[in-house]
């Protein structure tokens, strides 16, 4: 609680840090901001057209929305990871309460998320204008929670990985390979009927799915946006649910517990 | 009231480092035997005043900017706990923050806010960090192109302008060119006028006698000596840069001859380590020669405690020729009315051959005194001045 204090009399400084964390993404290349735009749109084409190349049809509505959602936490964990080693300078000369640094990582890609759903949700209404069968729910205040819920989720990460890459410097390396595979084991590029095709056999799988919070999140994400999508929380999703206060306790509580030795080991 | 307090402070360090760790490193290091504790401070005990300036000195790694982490609380303390009251600005690096693209102006409200200062307070202060630092025309532009001394500058600019109630200082007075150095200094002394608290790390020894209240001298880790800064530093150049000390002096020769224990005497005779500017100093120089030497030539010099050589003469250019030397002997070099102003100073002294072909012994910046002038005068040396109105 006197860390949830002391971050609020320095929101100053996590105010100018996530700023700065902004202002250095985007100064200095061409299209700036534009980047966090186009980056997912790409990726959703080329998700789009490698899908369509195997047969298997995901609407293209699920992928982008998966997509953009992806980018914020993948960005929220590579940004999470640098926090403090990239602030080398700062954490061994200035003394200020140090959560702030991952915080300001959030904060700042979590701007970034929101203003490329500005983007985001144009295209997606150009596609369900197109799409036969899915159209806009009108549950949108539920998309508001799972930003919401995403965001403590990434909070957790970002402090988790941030903490231990100062500890072990492995984790940036390890970091790389886990989200990969993460990436395949979450229903970004694909949407819970396609994993259900593919899992018919083993249907302890489809339950393992529904326990990453990843995927209880993009699930969120389609059932409050698309008509056509009804997830909901089966019993397996409660644990991915549960998982998202879980991840936000122990990173933050590894980082609280690592912090004073930050100095030392940077 | 206390601004600083320190109980049984320490930091321990391993010796293996925690630096660059990795997870084999964690897994196999077990194996790989023990790892020895270094303490880089321990058992420090201390209180300072609020409105006091304290100068910390100590021979390099001796655990002085370890001190500074501590207080400054960057560093988390292996045992023990320092407390401080009121607000810290602490001026270990420069521009510690300041990111290189974003402009002078936008790092001024960064740095500002690192040091916790409310934005609203940073805009009023705005023009007084700029113009202090010189660099109106430039504060627009991405810090990456500014020289290194415009860079330090910003950065001190803000560390001082923001009105701390504790200023930390971590050798980084030498900033910009001498103009600045001087601004830089009369901010300092304006701090002290406004009884703010100052603590700061200086190897130059001068700086320190002249601005501090006390002094602390700092070796291997523990707050050996506390006390009036002249004293503390005479104490310290005794301990571990004279005699004994060896860490700046030199010794040379072949050793045909050498000297004994050389004594510094004031007027009365005695072993003395200050002396006053005007007063007596006569060097006592006792000598031995293991062979019959046929006019030797006896020198000594002074150098200022910043190495700058005040003066140096021989028995040759003095012309008090002495016919030859064997076994032992005494000589005395006088230096009344002394003519050094105050400040610290390292005697050397050297015998060689009438030639200069063989140099028998010398002992380079191997005595160190402290001058005290009782007078007004300033500068480094008295020279001889009368006032008169021509008729």
């Amino acid at each position: 609680m006197s860390g949830l204090r002391s971050i609020l009399a320095r929101r100053e400084l996590l105010w100018n840090l996530t700023a700065r964390e902004l202002k250095q993404r985007y100064k200095g290349s061409a299209l700036g901001f534009l980047w966090s735009v186009l980056t997912p749109l790409f990726m959703a084409a080329i998700y789009v057209v490698f899908l369509r190349l195997l047969a298997r049809g995901v609407p293209m509505q699920d992928i982008l929305i998966g997509v953009f959602a992806w980018q914020y936490t993948t960005q929220c964990v590579m940004g999470g990871m640098t926090c403090v080693t990239g602030n080398a300078n700062l954490v061994k000369k200035v003394a200020f309460p140090r959560e702030i640094l991952p915080l300001a990582q959030v904060c700042a890609n979590g701007i970034g998320y929101a203003l490329s759903l500005l983007v985001q949700f144009p295209v997606l209404a150009f596609l369900l204008w197109r799409s036969p069968e899915a159209g806009f729910a009108a549950t949108w205040p539920l998309f508001v929670f799972w930003v919401v819920w995403q965001t403590i989720f990434n909070l957790g990460l970002a402090a988790l990985v941030g903490a231990l890459n100062v500890q072990f410097r492995d984790t940036q390396h390890l970091v790389g390979v886990l989200l990969s595979a993460w990436f395949f084991m979450s229903p970004v590029m694909y949407n819970m009927e396609f994993a259900a095709g593919i899992a018919q056999q083993w249907p302890w799988a489809l339950d393992l799915l529904y326990a990453n919070p990843m995927a209880v999140i993009l699930n969120g994400y389609r059932d409050a946006l698309l008509t056509n999508s009804r997830v909901g929380l089966p019993p397996a999703a409660w644990i991915g649910f549960a998982l998202v206060p879980v991840m936000l306790a122990a990173g933050l509580g590894l980082y609280r517990r690592l912090q004073k030795n930050f100095a030392d080991l940077l | 009231m206390n601004a600083i307090e320190a109980v049984n402070l320490g930091k321990c360090y391993t010796r293996k480092g925690l630096g660059a760790p990795t997870l084999f490193g964690a897994l196999t290091g077990g194996l790989r035997g023990k790892n020895e504790p270094f303490w880089c401070l321990r058992n420090a005990d201390f209180e300072i005043p609020a409105g006091r300036t304290i100068g910390v000195i100590g021979p390099n790694g001796s655990g002085k900017s370890s001190l500074l982490g501590l207080t400054a609380g960057t560093i988390t303390p292996t045992e023990g706990h320092v407390r401080t009251h009121g607000r810290i600005s602490s001026l270990l690096e420069l521009g510690a923050g300041f990111h290189p693209d974003l402009s002078g102006r936008e790092n001024v409200f960064l740095n500002a806010a690192l040091l916790g200062i409310p934005r609203e307070d940073v805009k009023k202060k705005f023009d007084r960090i700029v113009d202090f630092a010189e660099l109106r025309e430039f504060i627009d532009m991405p810090v990456k192109h500014y020289s290194s001394g415009m860079y330090v500058r910003l950065g001190f600019s803000v560390a001082v302008e923001v009105d701390p109630d504790i200023l930390l200082i971590d050798e980084v007075l030498a900033v910009g060119d001498i103009a600045f150095q001087l601004k830089c200094l009369d901010r300092i002394r304006d701090f002290q006028k406004r009884g703010k608290t100052l603590l700061f790390v200086s190897h130059a020894l001068q700086t320190v006698e002249e601005f501090c209240h006390e002094a602390f001298l700092i070796h291997h880790g523990r707050l050996v000596e506390r006390g009036d800064p002249g004293d503390v530093i005479l104490k310290f150049v005794r301990a571990y840069m004279g005699e004994g000390g060896g860490l700046y002096t030199q010794e040379f020769g072949t050793r045909a001859v050498e000297f004994g224990s050389v004594h510094l005497l004031d007027a009365d005779g005695k072993d003395a380590a200050t002396f006053e500017t005007g007063g007596a100093l006569t060097v006592e120089i006792p000598y031995v020669a293991h062979r019959r030497i046929e006019k030797p030539v006896f020198g000594f010099s002074l150098k200022t405690g910043n190495g700058m050589y005040v003066h140096g003469s021989n028995t040759q250019i003095a012309g008090h020729d002495i016919p030859f030397i064997e076994g032992e002997g005494v000589l005395h070099l006088d230096l009344s009315p002394l003519r050094l102003m105050h400040g610290n100073y390292f005697l050397s002294l050297a015998v060689h051959s009438w030639d200069h072909a063989e140099q028998f012994h010398r002992r380079e910046d191997w005595w160190p005194f402290a001058v005290r002038n009782p007078g007004d005068d300033l500068g480094v040396f008295r020279l001889d001045s009368r006032w008169s109105t021509p008729v």
